[in-house]
């Protein structure tokens, strides 16, 4: 390309004229269209003889229509060797001597045949089957859903004045199952005796997310249903206890504030349940009572069925992560059942039938409780664990608050230093410096009186 | 068997005991992060497939936004939805329109 700056300025020009020149070209071709097929012939032919003319053409800005465009083409003087005969001859019939040169008609984009976009086909096909899959899954668990309601609504209706009120109307309702997601739907259920109120959350897979269901065909998962019964602080003696299978007992252990904090492991074949499970308990004495020879057969039973079970006065939910705890976490009397519904994602409305004596049990264990009584030394334990919970609680807030104060304390010297660097005038400084030193005296002498009289 | 007949001594209901239901807090941890995450990476690539005229990162961008609407919480604005559509879909129109060539894969 031309080196210096004039040059560039040609280039440029042509360039330029070679743009206008290809829109010229692409509306004659579309132009041509339209006329019958022999005037198509000549103006082709036309193009080509008239291609380089044309630019001069152009410059001249003149506006002609497209017949007499084409007449200066024919006087003798404007070209050598321009026989006027040969130049006519093409206008009347085509002419053998001229090669066929045939333009191969470039279409607007460089291919639009619609096969060379299968990568978009795919993608679009992709999202059909999603879209299918989503539609399947989402009825699919909201039929679960309705069924587990069906199985279970005559015990719920035997046990709470109200089933399925979602608090949002003035006047408690009843009967609507509260769909958190496509795959979490809740249940809150009060009025009992010894109980606040009891929320049953149906944690189904995600069949709605075709991604989750391709993971799941390599980690197989189930169904869950987690019942939150929120106890009366009065009807629940002190004392945090847990029966999980093996894997949920070290989560939990590790996550929940109040195992973490209260609860040990026990060993599990002093009491008959099988070997899967792993006892979390603070007082030896709750696991005896509570284990019983009914609790012992069902969780025989539903072996499979039972991931855990926990029950707590002490309930804060899990860790929070961030370290500084402002305040101490409110607590509240809390039995927690998880339960697996069975075929691990096969599941089929009917084994919501299956799974209703566990919600039976629930029943069972809330009543016994509310009549555990816990001897003298047992609760005298409790409480000792629950004051040292709380010393070392706020020891921890203590250090917090007295670092929190400390850094305080340095900010404000390190401004009081910066203001004393940069003040201007020696004068004032003096004054500032004088102050801050009588100030740090008066510090010091103090502490050494107060010795004295002690 | 109606509620009054049944009133004898081992019927638990209480029903002067009645506590309505409270919302857990948003922001509880039990809640699953995919929406969220899915979300925020859909606008990520929207943009650069609107940016760096990747054809392949405006439909993974569709693709996400799809997958956060499908585990969506019903508590959920729609609004936050919608608009990550739109901009995974634009991302995709735009794409397009400014080179209509079919996509090259990124491998």
């Amino acid at each position: 390309t031309a080196a210096n700056q004039h040059d560039a300025d040609v280039d440029d020009n042509e360039f330029a004229e070679f743009e206008e020149f290809d829109d010229e070209e692409e509306t004659t071709t579309v132009k041509s269209h339209q006329e019958p097929k022999e005037r198509k012939v000549d103006t082709k032919t036309e193009d080509v003889v008239s291609k380089d003319e044309i630019e001069e053409e152009d410059d001249d800005g003149v506006v002609e229509s497209e017949d007499d465009e084409f007449e200066h083409l024919q006087d003798e003087e404007e070209f050598e060797g321009f026989d006027k005969e040969r130049g006519s001859s093409p206008k009347s019939k085509g002419s053998e001597k001229l090669p066929d040169l045939e333009i191969a008609k470039v279409p607007l984009h460089l291919r639009t045949n619609w096969d060379s976009f299968y990568v978009e086909m795919l993608m679009i096909a992709g999202l059909g089957v999603y879209f299918l899959n989503f539609l399947a899954g989402k009825t699919k668990n909201s039929k679960l859903a309705q069924a587990w309601l069906g199985a279970h609504k005559e015990l719920l209706d035997s046990n709470f004045s109200i089933v399925g009120d979602d608090g949002t109307q003035k006047e408690a309702t009843s009967g609507t199952l509260m769909k958190e997601s496509e795959n979490v739907y809740a249940l809150w259920c009060s009025g009992r005796a010894h109980v606040e109120g009891m929320l049953v959350e149906l944690k189904l897979l995600k069949r709605q997310d075709l991604i989750n269901v391709m993971l799941r065909m390599f980690k197989p998962a189930s169904d869950q249903i987690v019942i939150t019964v929120d106890m009366d602080k009065s009807s629940m003696d002190r004392f945090v206890f847990a029966v999980a299978q093996k894997k949920a007992a070290l989560r939990l252990h590790k996550d929940m504030n109040d195992l973490s904090q209260f609860a040990e492991k026990k060993n599990v074949d002093r009491y008959e349940i099988p070997s899967s499970y792993q006892i979390l308990s603070e007082i030896g004495e709750a696991n005896q009572t509570l284990l019983d020879k009914k609790v012992c057969q069902v969780l025989t039973k539903y072996e499979g069925l039972i991931e855990y079970i926990h029950f707590s006065d002490q309930y804060s939910g899990v860790k929070s992560q961030e370290e500084t705890q402002s305040k101490l976490p409110e607590t509240k009397a809390v039995l927690l059942f998880c339960f697996n519904v069975p075929d691990k994602g096969k599941t089929r409305p009917s084994d919501m039938e299956f799974v209703k004596p566990l919600l039976q049990f629930v029943f069972y264990c809330i009543d016994k409780v509310s009549r555990l009584q816990l001897g003298k030394e047992a609760r005298g334990k409790a409480d000792k664990n629950r004051q040292k919970a709380e010393e070392v609680f706020l020891k921890s807030i203590h250090s917090q608050r007295q670092e929190a104060a400390q850094s305080r304390r340095e900010e404000k010297r390190r401004a009081e230093k910066d203001r004393l660097m940069n003040e201007e005038d020696p004068e004032k400084a003096r004054k500032l410096e004088d102050k801050e030193a009588k100030r740090e005296l008066k510090r010091k002498i103090p502490k050494v009186k107060m010795m004295k009289v002690g | 068997m109606s509620n009054e007949a049944k009133n004898n001594v081992n019927d638990p209901r209480r029903p002067n005991k009645i506590i309505r239901y409270k919302a857990p807090a948003q922001g509880t941890p039990s809640d699953d992060p995919t929406p969220d995450y899915m979300n925020l990476l859909g606008m990520i690539f929207s943009m650069c497939g609107l940016m760096m005229k990747l054809k392949w990162c405006a439909w993974v961008a569709v693709y996400c936004s799809f997958i956060s609407f499908a585990n969506s919480r019903t508590s959920e604005d729609t609004k936050q939805m919608l608009s990550s559509f739109m901009l995974s879909i634009s991302a995709v129109v735009m794409s397009y329109l400014q080179n209509p060539q079919p996509m090259q894969p990124p491998w």
